[in-house]
C-alpha cells in the first residue's frame, strides 16, 4: 500500500515540529517530534513498510520488543492521520 | 380541542402562529402593540427603523413556510443581491470580485417584510393586538395557559396546550417560569461593543434599482475601534445606510458627524453616495447589540412551554441573522410538531430543537465578538495561513462559497474541493482590485462614479 499526503493539506516544518492545515476542515495540527519524523518519511518514501523499517532501525536498533512497540505506534499514528483525511492510502 | 398561544406577534410570532395553525384547532397570537396599516415601522419595535435583511438560509425557510412570500416581497420592491455576486464589498484585505457562491440576501424595510409576512401568516389565527401578556399560568410541572389583559379590560386567562414565547430579546419568560416554580434559566450575554447609526435616503433615479449592496468592513487593526458601513437598496427607490463602530469609535447621530464618519472610512464611496442621495428623516442610533442566549433547553421547566427566535438566541444585529434564525427555527418547529403532535409533554424536545437551530448563528457571532480571550496565541504558521485565506477569499470561488454560505446560514456544500483551496492558498494570489476596478464590476454604479470623477476634474472620488 502506498501512502500519500492529501492534496488538501498544506504543511510546513517549523521549530516546534511539522505544522499542518487541512483545507477542507479548516483545522490546524502540530505534530510532535516522532509524528514529524513519520510525516517526513511519508513525504519521502510513501510506503508503509520502508517507513516502519527505517523508524525501527532508528529507535529500536536490534531490540525486538522495542521494534514491536515502534510498529504499533507507527500504525496507530498513520491510522489516525488517514482517519482525519491528512494522509491517504492507496493500493500500490 | 387543542389550543396554542403565541406571545408576541412580530416576525417570529407571526410565523409561529402560521405553523401552529397546522397542528392546533385554535391559535391565538398575543401582541402588545397595534399593527400599522401599511408597511411602516412599528412603535414597539425600535429596531424596525434599522437595516433588516433576510439571508439566504432564512429566505429559503420563509419560502418553505409560506410559499410565495418572496415573490410577494419582490413585487413590492424588495431587492435580491447575491453575495458577493451583486455586492461591492471591501473586505479586510481588499475588494471582492463578483463570484457566484449560491449565497444571497433579500433587502427591504422591516415594515414591508412584517406586513407581507403578517398578511400571509395570520389568516388562520386569532390575533389579539393591543393585549398585554401578564404571565404564565400553571405550576412547576405544566404551563396550562397565559394571563393577559386586553386594553381597558380586566386580566383574563387563556388556557393552552402549548405556549410559545416569541417576545424577543426582552422576553420575561424566565421570570414567569420561575414564578411557577420552574428552574432558573442560565443566561449568557457577550457584549459586541458595537454601536450603529442608520439613515434612510431617496436614491438618485439612475442608481435606485441598479446599485449593488455595499459593505465596507472595518480595517483590521488590533486595539483600535473597528468602523464600517453598509448600504442596502430597499423598496421605493430608497437606500438604508448603516454606519458601525466599536467602543471608542461609535458613529455619531448628528448630521455633520454622520457624514464625516462615512468619509473617514477606508473608502469614501458610501459617503459619496450619501451626498448624492436625499435624506428621508433623521439619523437613528442603536446600541442594544450584545449577543444574548437563554439556555431554556438546559433547565428543568414545566411542560407546555417553548421559546423561539430572539427570546432564545439574539445575536449582534450586524450579523443579520435574527429574522433568518427565526424562520429556520419555525420551520424546525413545524417538523417537530408533525413528528410529535401538539403534546405538552414534548416541550423539552421542542426546546432542544429551538436551541439546536440557533446554534450555528450563536457560534459564528461569538467567534467574531468574543475576541481572542481564552484562546492561545496563533503560531506563525497559523497566522500565515489565515492571512493568505483572507487575501484568497476575495477571488477564490471555493473559499468565498464557504465563507458566504456560512454567513447566510446555508448548509455547506457537500463536496468541498480541498485541492482547489490549497491552490488558492499556496499559489500567487490574484492581484488586488483597485477601487476603480471594483466599481467597474457594476456598470450603473461605474457610470455614476465616472461622472463624479469628471465633475471633480479627474480626481477619482474613492481613490485614497
Amino acid at each position: 500500500m502506498s501512502l500519500q499526503i492529501s492534496d488538501s493539506v498544506i504543511w510546513q516544518e517549523t521549530a516546534g515540529g511539522i505544522s499542518l492545515y487541512h483545507a477542507e476542515t479548516g483545522d490546524f495540527h502540530t505534530l510532535n517530534e516522532t509524528g514529524s519524523r513519520i510525516w517526513e518519511l511519508v513525504a519521502s518514501d510513501g510506503e508503509r513498510e520502508p517507513i516502519v523499517a527505517k523508524l525501527s532501525h532508528e529507535f529500536a536498533g536490534d531490540n525486538l520488543a522495542m521494534s514491536v512497540r515502534v510498529l504499533k505506534d507507527v500504525q496507530e499514528f498513520l491510522g489516525s492521520m488517514i482517519e482525519r483525511g491528512l494522509i491517504e492510502e492507496h493500493p500500490a | 380541542m387543542t389550543r396554542a398561544v403565541v406571545l408576541g406577534g412580530g416576525f417570529a410570532g407571526a410565523l409561529a402562529g402560521a405553523v401552529l395553525a397546522r397542528h392546533a384547532d385554535d391559535v391565538i397570537v398575543i401582541e402588545d402593540d397595534h399593527y400599522p396599516s401599511g408597511p411602516r415601522a412599528r412603535r414597539g419595535l425600535p429596531q424596525s427603523h434599522h437595516s433588516h435583511v433576510l439571508v439566504a438560509g432564512g429566505a429559503r425557510a420563509l419560502q418553505e413556510l409560506l410559499p410565495g412570500t418572496l415573490e410577494a416581497l419582490f413585487a413590492r420592491g424588495a431587492h435580491h443581491r447575491r453575495l458577493p455576486g451583486d455586492a461591492l464589498i471591501l473586505g479586510a484585505a481588499g475588494w471582492f470580485r463578483r463570484l457566484d457562491t449560491g449565497a444571497y440576501l433579500i433587502s427591504c424595510s422591516r415594515g414591508l417584510l412584517d406586513q407581507v409576512v403578517r398578511q400571509r401568516a395570520l389568516g388562520a389565527v386569532s390575533t389579539w393586538a393591543g393585549t398585554r401578556a401578564l404571565g404564565l399560568v400553571g405550576d412547576a410541572r405544566r404551563v396550562t395557559g397565559v394571563s393577559v389583559r386586553r386594553e381597558g379590560a380586566a386580566p383574563e386567562t387563556i388556557e393552552a396546550d402549548l405556549v410559545v414565547d416569541a417576545t424577543g430579546r426582552r422576553s420575561k419568560a424566565p421570570r414567569w417560569l420561575a414564578e411557577l416554580g420552574g428552574a432558573e434559566i442560565e443566561e449568557l450575554t457577550v457584549s459586541s461593543g458595537l454601536a450603529y447609526s442608520t439613515r434612510v435616503y431617496q436614491a438618485p433615479a439612475e442608481l435606485a434599482g441598479e446599485i449593488p449592496a455595499i459593505m465596507l468592513h472595518p480595517r483590521p487593526a488590533r486595539g483600535r475601534p473597528g468602523q464600517g458601513a453598509t448600504l442596502f437598496p430597499i423598496e421605493d427607490g430608497r437606500w438604508i445606510v448603516t454606519l458601525t463602530g466599536t467602543r471608542g469609535g461609535e458613529p455619531p447621530a448628528d448630521e455633520r458627524g454622520f457624514a464625516d464618519f462615512a468619509r473617514s472610512l477606508r473608502d469614501p464611496i458610501v459617503a459619496d453616495l450619501m451626498a448624492a442621495a436625499t435624506p428621508l428623516g433623521g439619523i437613528r442610533p442603536y446600541r442594544d447589540t450584545s449577543n444574548r442566549r437563554r439556555f431554556f433547553e438546559r433547565a428543568r421547566l414545566p411542560a407546555g412551554f417553548v421559546a423561539i427566535g430572539d427570546a432564545v438566541v439574539a445575536v449582534n444585529p450586524v450579523h443579520s441573522h435574527g429574522m433568518s434564525v427565526a424562520a429556520l427555527s419555525t420551520l424546525r418547529l413545524d417538523r417537530e410538531l408533525t413528528r410529535r403532535g401538539l403534546d405538552p409533554a414534548a416541550a423539552p424536545e421542542l426546546r432542544a430543537a429551538m436551541a439546536a437551530e440557533a446554534e450555528s448563528s450563536w457560534r459564528m457571532a461569538l467567534a467574531q465578538d468574543a475576541g481572542p480571550a481564552g484562546r492561545r496565541e496563533a503560531t506563525a504558521f497559523e497566522r500565515e495561513i489565515l492571512a493568505r485565506r483572507t487575501r484568497a477569499l476575495l477571488s477564490s470561488p471555493e473559499l468565498a462559497a464557504e465563507f458566504f454560505r456560512a454567513q447566510t446560514l446555508l448548509p455547506a456544500r457537500a463536496a468541498k474541493d480541498g485541492p482547489a483551496v490549497v491552490r488558492a492558498l499556496t499559489g500567487e494570489p490574484d492581484p488586488l482590485l483597485t477601487t476603480r476596478e471594483a466599481v467597474m464590476q457594476y456598470p450603473a454604479l461605474h457610470a455614476w462614479w465616472d461622472a463624479l470623477t469628471r465633475v471633480r476634474g479627474g480626481r477619482e472620488p474613492s481613490l485614497r
